[in-house]
């Protein structure tokens, strides 16, 4: 996970790319990489990478997403995002759209990301409503592959139920997730946990790495010990 | 079924099609464009039929029709596009017929923006369209709740043939949470059928006739009267809160409703070591407003405080049902901006220690 220099994280809409984005990117920074975060949303408005605009900043990762008192709504892809990924001094983190819908804005720059040989992680939450099983799945990744013109190379596990999840839920999900990669002729990269869990989750049997999350991507009033210091992000702020 | 994760507007369309909703028309617009999109994916499953109308204004004269014909049938829009919903509102409730109109509110007026807010209050429990007619408007708070007021919106418009609103801000829409559908969920009420649907007339009955036009005046205003019974029936009947905090005397009673309450809740857990005694009425039936149970909170409290995200529009109606018994103080943001639990326990504070001014008209 996050291991080619470029990551791009893509799925059904709601399975968790934005959260393992932002808390990847603040990882890698963390390292001391310089890092980029392109926001690449054009389907959702809410709960997108760049409502983590100053979340981000702190943590020394460069948004690159629309700005302006207008942009919120429009379907753009930012110049800067081809310029970064060609800038081999620079990690850099794509966060996709949901669905086949979202992941046609890579289409775009398929030209230099399938040259450059980037990770196309497939991230995968089998409680979300339209990829229940694994069947679902494979068919949203060939439906994805297509309208980005590229390959998955990596599935991502990231079932969860928000503050409800267990760790057989946890489990369960892995095992699908297993599944699809196996179907899809990819590795199973990394199985999110969240950093509450780790001690319940008995990572030996998700048989894949552990990529600890902090859950970033929530409404202000479901906060555990962090506080939103003004109004405006539909985000906890660290 | 296992426990989904699922956004306010899929469940909003998953509980609709649970209930028998078999017909959809809408139009596009942020932030509810999720509710559309899973009902053109699922109602081909199960034999109903999507249809993206060219207009809010031709999708709401579609559900009119679709009504009169007796169908279970729903449509859903944010604010603007509820505005121009509005007309055919009013034609409904007048020629008494059963719909379900989801609002996921953004902010206004005129286009605003597309974060969320409560700023169609007064739109939808004041009427909306012309004429003298009202809405049952169910608020919910959480995901889990959208989903099974929309199941019983259905029953309500059924039983008292009318238009139901489910109105949520945008966090409804758009947040995740788990959520779960009952397997064996019965009626609310006991519903007979149908026998005034427009379904073709076969000569064993009297021919079912949908009509607002009441030219006779004795006959309009016994139509109107018609519809106040049952308005009345709603108040008696329908009205739905929730109390939560300290069950004694209180320091102050926040009145919030939506995901707004949840923010207060939030709060008032954060401050409960002030020692200072609080407790929220959340209206879930924001029409009929829950007015005695308002009032019976408030005489247990030194003051009120409303927060919402408008400029202040339940605030008139908790005027109304405590009749200035007690000082009532305001908290608000509009434009899409939330309001953070810390604003809120602030507030709370702010007003039980007099360092707030109580308001006297609303914005």
């Amino acid at each position: 996970m996050f291991e080619d220099r470029v990551t791009v994280l893509v799925g059904h809409f709601g399975s968790g790319k934005t959260e393992v984005a932002v808390n990847g990117a603040i990882r890698l920074a963390e390292g001391g990489a310089r890092v980029a975060l392109a926001d690449l949303d054009l389907v959702k408005p809410y709960f997108r990478s760049r409502a983590g605009r100053e979340l981000l900043a702190a943590a020394g990762v460069d948004l690159v997403a629309p700005e302006g008192d207008d942009a919120g709504d429009l379907p753009i892809v930012l110049p800067r995002v081809r310029t970064l990924c060609a800038d081999p001094e620079v990690r850099v983190v794509i966060d996709a759209g949901g669905d086949d819908t979202g992941a046609r804005a890579l289409g775009s720059l398929s030209d230099l990301l399938g040259r450059l040989g980037v990770g196309f992680d497939l991230v995968l939450n089998f409680r979300r409503p339209f990829t229940p099983d694994v069947d679902s799945a494979v068919a949203m990744a060939r439906e994805i592959e297509a309208a980005a013109r590229l390959r998955v190379t990596g599935v991502v596990s990231n079932t969860h139920l928000m503050g409800q999840t267990t760790p057989a839920i946890v489990l369960e999900g892995c095992a699908l997730a297993r599944e699809t990669a196996g179907r899809l002729g990819v590795p199973l990269a990394a199985a999110v946990v969240e950093e509450r869990m780790r001690d319940a989750v008995d990572e030996a049997a998700l048989g894949c790495p552990v990529f600890p999350v902090r859950r970033l991507v929530q409404p202000p009033f479901d906060q555990e010990g962090y506080r939103v210091p003004r109004s405006g992000p539909l985000f906890r702020v660290l | 079924m296992a426990k989904k994760l699922m956004k306010g507007c899929e469940a909003i369309g998953e509980a609709a099609i649970r209930a028998g909703c078999k017909l959809f028309f809408g139009y596009p617009i942020t932030p509810q464009n999720e509710i559309p999109e899973y009902m053109s994916h699922r109602l081909p499953q199960v034999g109903g039929a999507f249809v993206q109308a060219e207009s809010e204004l031709a999708a709401s004269n579609m559900i009119y029709g679709a009504a009169a014909c007796g169908e279970r049938v729903f449509t859903s829009s944010s604010s603007p596009g509820i505005s121009l919903m509005q007309e055919a509102m009013s034609y409904i409730a007048a020629s008494e017929l059963p719909v379900v109109v989801v609002n996921i509110m953004r902010s206004g007026p005129g286009l605003g923006g597309i974060l969320p807010t409560q700023s169609d209050y007064a739109q939808a429990t004041k009427g909306g369209g012309h004429g003298d007619y009202r809405v049952l408007s169910l608020a919910p708070w959480s995901v889990q709740e959208a989903a099974d007021l929309v199941a019983d919106a259905f029953d309500l418009a059924d039983f008292y043939r009318t238009p139901v609103y489910v109105l949520g801000d945008g966090l409804i829409g758009q947040m995740m949470e788990p959520v779960e559908f009952p397997e064996d969920r019965k009626p609310l009420r006991p519903l007979p059928p149908k026998t005034w649907a427009t379904t073709g007339w076969r000569g064993d009955r009297p021919r079912a006739v949908v009509n607002s036009l009441f030219l006779d005046p004795i006959k309009c205003e016994q139509q109107n009267a018609k519809l106040q019974a049952r308005y009345a029936q709603m108040r008696a009947e329908e009205v739905r809160s929730a109390y939560y905090g300290d069950e004694g005397d209180l320091d102050v009673l926040v009145v919030a409703y939506g995901t707004v309450a949840r923010v207060t809740l939030t709060a008032m857990e954060d401050m409960k070591a002030t020692g200072l005694k609080v407790g929220m009425l959340r209206p879930i039936t924001v029409w009929p407003f829950p007015r005695d149970a308002l009032a019976e909170a408030a005489e247990r409290a030194k003051a009120i405080l409303v927060a919402e995200l408008s400029c202040g529009q339940m605030l008139e109606d908790v005027w109304l049902s405590t009749a200035s018994m007690r000082p009532v103080h305001f908290l608000g943001h509009q434009g899409g901006v939330l309001l953070a639990p810390e604003e809120v326990s602030a507030a709370i504070r702010d007003v039980a220690a007099g360092r707030s001014a109580e308001v006297r008209y609303a914005g």
